[in-house]
């Protein structure tokens, strides 16, 4: 099985109180920041990981990962991060943030997916930056394949991927057949939510992201990483998305006290409209 | 009591990676023999995941290992089981690999790599590091005095966590007067040896995370010499190893009790007996007899450095974890409005004695990472060096600075361990916020592989007069330098010149010290030893953190103004000016101490010391 996974790298969400925006709002001040790869995405690179291997305590890889990122040079750092991790092969599309939105970003996807053909593209249910929550779906349907997004667990049965999305009251089962997306929610990395045609049901891998070995990061370096230019991938890479100005929400209002439930209650009906 | 599984371990990375490439320019080490497999974006890689791996495996154990403690059952130790799985996990990533020769499936990676991984190893979990630590030197020492057939059974199984590993040395009338050691070897007629004796304070001397513990044990041959010369080295395995490897029947090495301590409760101190039913059996450490301290010695400077990296690794956490305290906690107002009851309360780093006590700390911290890490650096020039004469000057500047490293790094950590404890008030006391643990288990570090004392008689009485001198001279001569060349700095210039005195005293004092020797006062070099050893430490570390400073200093123009890195270096140049201003002066104070013919300690009456 060969899975791609899309992968954006984000501003460290731990020190978010980093990310400064400058008087005139015009954009988001990067220089400086620490980056991280998006998290559900390094999710998705752990499920990807799981289903091309044959879960046991030496594992055997029985398929291909490839990660592809958009961004600068040192986007690189992230993806030979993912190298280490496991993944066989990276991809990197050269383009500054500012040529990119939502749109674009799927469209040179596609133009990815269309040369290296995986069964399956299997990413992030979003980034956590912007939180769009766009990039799964506008890919799919530029394919033309099926579908599954936020996905808590996986299943591998003859080539089809038999998804569990929880949703409020219960769970979604859904087959995707091959080729097909699926996006992926943070439940995904528990210990029993993947499983390849060829993990045996009772294997229970590490809670999480599994950790990159040693002998691992060695040998990254040594693996294929192609770079690839925007423009020779999409032909239009006008932006549908015009980011106009930023500014940092405001700050909290303090709050009151109230004397008694009657006011409580009359303040969450008349002013708050919540009850 | 803190037993929930929380990570509390922190690491400063980006002065690791500071000290590394910007001050010790590790880049010009890396791509090449013998360390071509490593560049410095691999470098980067293994300090981000191993800290990663630390703070999620090793430093969630650490106060529940303290509170698990050690127990035997039927005779076998058990370790806090929680441990456990850290441990197998430790090994499957492959950090304790880091440091390996590829010969056995390492890494090979530069000392000052490694040292940089085994800080965050043990200052997540000293007592769980214990095991590996002791396994690694163990192995690393049949590594270079093996036979070939010792080094194929025991060394790959060691350094990759089948097997574990102990040197023993103590005896119950045998602690830092190793050659007082009774235990003894009689040669059986296939060669083997048989062993008899009583080893105390044995850290891992036994676990129940391990198939096999491999003992060092230091014996005399029967019929060999009294004192440290007489003394052998053996291979003792607690199981015996057959034909095929696989380990076998009990070598009659009786685990008889585990001490009860006030740190690194998860670490099993052991109490072992050794033929106590005539059927020990060891092999001689490549097949040599009576070299046994030379044999022992290397593994023991290895364990001198990694007991000062793990003086470091805790102090850096508790100074982490105090900082974060002290940012966060909220407490009296500003000394600016102390007459106003309104003014706001401010977080406590507000004010000027706790800011003084984060800066001590982190001076400290910062300065010892510099000193071990430049003392790695040696170890990897010493190794790459084309000529013998480059060669010598660094093996000799390792040789200089390791009890330099394990004592005033030791010393100076449990000092920092105090003190954040101090900033953090009550706070710091109860077991919740994780400093207490760290004041306990760094406690250790100043007494075993060797007192401090020892360490200090080791460096004025061996280590001073090493290769005539010349050691101590060339690292006196490097700090002139420095001096003579940053004198006049506008910004640094006041504590470079602080300096140069503590730099002149230690030079004169190192005379005077000759000179007690050579007129048989060696009480007075007994008396003032550590009060030397601290000079040096002192002066060594004001060098680094200086050097450190000007690189900052330097560094900070090209910066832009709100990059975090403007910070980082501004902390650089404070924490230096901080520490040579507080520091140094003591050095020409101290000299002038060990100036008068004070022999009060030595005039007084045992009787006099108290008549109860």
């Amino acid at each position: 099985m060969k899975i791609l996974v899309p992968l954006k790298r984000v501003a460290d969400p731990d020190n978010a109180n980093k990310v400064k925006v400058p008087a005139d709002g015009s954009k988001v001040e990067t220089t400086g920041l620490e980056w991280k790869p998006n998290p559900f995405d390094e999710y998705a690179v752990e499920a990807a990981l799981r289903l091309t291997e044959n879960g046991a305590q030496n594992k055997v890889r029985a398929g291909e990962v490839v990660v592809v990122t958009l961004g600068p040079k040192e986007c690189e750092t992230t993806l030979r991060a993912m190298l280490a991790t496991g993944a066989d092969r990276a991809i990197r599309i050269e383009a500054d943030d500012d040529q990119l939105d939502g749109n674009v970003v799927a469209l040179a996807l596609k133009a990815i997916v269309d040369k290296e053909k995986p069964d399956f593209v299997l990413m992030g249910k979003q980034a956590v930056d912007g939180d769009t929550n766009q990039v799964g779906q506008f890919l799919a349907e530029y394919l033309g394949w099926p579908m599954a997004t936020a996905a808590a667990t996986i299943v591998e049965e003859a080539g089809a991927l038999h998804v569990g999305r929880e949703v409020d009251g219960g769970v979604i089962n859904l087959k995707v057949k091959a080729p097909g997306l699926v996006t992926v929610d943070l439940r995904i990395t528990a210990p029993t939510s993947v499983y390849s045609s060829q993990t045996k049901r009772d294997f229970k891998y590490n809670d999480g992201v599994r950790f990159a070995p040693l002998p691992a990061i060695m040998k990254a370096k040594k693996k294929p990483l192609d770079v690839l230019k925007l423009g020779d991938l999409v032909a239009d890479t006008s932006l549908r998305v015009i980011y106009k100005k930023f500014e940092p929400p405001q700050g909290r209002k303090a709050g009151v006290k109230v004397k008694d439930v009657a006011e409580l209650v009359d303040k969450l009906k008349n002013e708050a409209k919540v009850i | 009591m803190a037993t929930a599984p929380q990570n509390l371990y922190k690491a400063d990375l980006r002065d690791v990676m500071f000290v590394l490439f910007e001050q010790f320019k590790l880049g010009e080490l890396l791509g090449k023999e013998p360390y071509e497999a490593w560049g410095s974006e691999e470098v980067r890689m293994v300090i981000n995941e191993c800290y990663r791996f630390c703070c999620e495996v090793l430093g969630p154990v650490n106060a529940l290992g303290d509170t698990q403690g050690c127990t035997i059952e039927n005779g076998q130790a058990k370790v806090p089981p929680c441990f456990k799985t850290a441990h197998a996990q430790l090994y499957e990533a492959g950090w304790k690999a880091v440091g390996v020769s590829p010969h056995f499936d390492g890494q090979g990676a530069p000392k000052a790599v490694y040292m940089a991984v085994e800080e965050f190893i043990t200052g997540a979990n000293t007592s769980l590091s214990m095991y590996p630590g002791l396994a690694h030197g163990a192995a690393e020492l049949i590594e270079t005095f093996g036979t070939e057939e010792q080094k194929a059974r025991y060394c790959h199984k060691i350094f990759h966590g089948t097997w574990g590993g102990t040197m023993c040395l103590t005896e119950p009338e045998a602690g830092s007067d190793v050659g007082a050691a009774r235990s003894k070897a009689f040669k059986n007629p296939d060669g083997t040896y048989r062993i008899e004796g009583t080893k105390l304070f044995i850290s891992s001397g036994d676990s129940d995370m391990v198939e096999n513990v491999i003992h060092l044990v230091l014996a005399r041959i029967d019929g060999a010499a009294a004192g440290t010369k007489g003394l052998s080295l053996f291979i003792v395995p607690k199981l015996r190893i057959k034909e095929d490897g696989s380990c076998g029947e009990p070598n009659d090495v009786v685990l008889a009790g585990l001490e009860h301590k006030m740190g690194i409760k998860g670490s099993t101190t052991a109490l072992l007996n050794f033929g106590e039913n005539g059927q020990c059996i060891g092999e001689l450490v490549g097949g040599v007899e009576h070299e046994g301290m030379k044999q022992m010695f290397m593994m023991m400077n290895g364990a001198r450095i990694f007991v000062g990296i793990q003086g470091l690794a805790n102090a850096s956490s508790a100074y982490l974890n105090a900082l974060t305290f002290c940012r966060d906690r909220k407490q009296g107002s500003s000394i600016d409005n102390f007459k106003d009851p309104n003014a706001p309360r401010v977080p406590i780093i507000q004010h000027p004695d706790v800011r003084r006590m984060l800066l001590d700390m982190k001076s400290r911290v910062e300065g010892i990472r510099a000193l071990a890490i430049k003392l790695s650096m040696h170890q990897d020039l010493a190794r790459v060096a084309s000529d013998e004469k480059a060669k010598d000057h660094h093996q000799g500047q390792v040789d200089l600075l390791t009890p330099i490293v394990k004592a005033y790094g030791t010393d100076e950590a449990y000092r920092v361990c105090v003190t954040a404890m101090q900033a953090m008030g009550g706070a710091g006391y109860i077991s919740d916020y994780g400093v207490e643990q760290y004041c306990r288990d760094s406690r250790i570090f100043t007494i075993y592989e060797g007192t401090n004392h020892i360490q200090a008689m080791d460096l004025v009485g061996r280590k001073l007069s090493q290769r005539k001198g010349a050691n101590f001279q060339e690292l006196v001569g490097d700090i002139a330098k420095f001096v003579a060349k940053h004198k006049e700095h506008p910004r640094l210039g006041a504590p470079v010149q602080l300096l140069a005195k503590a730099q002149e005293t230690i030079a004169a004092t190192a005379m005077l010290l000759f000179k007690w020797s050579q007129s048989g006062k060696l009480k007075y070099v007994d008396l003032h030893a550590n009060r030397f050893l601290e000079m040096m430490g002192a002066t060594t570390v004001a060098w680094l953190l200086l050097e450190a400073a000007l690189i900052a200093e330097e560094a900070l123009q090209n910066v832009q103004n709100d990059h975090p890195d403007r910070f980082f270096y501004e902390g650089k140049i404070q924490a230096a000016r901080f520490f040579a201003h507080n520091n140094l002066p003591l050095v020409p104070a101290l000299g002038a101490m060990m100036q008068t013919d004070d022999d009060s300690a030595m005039a007084i009456p045992e009787e006099a010391f108290s008549t109860i």
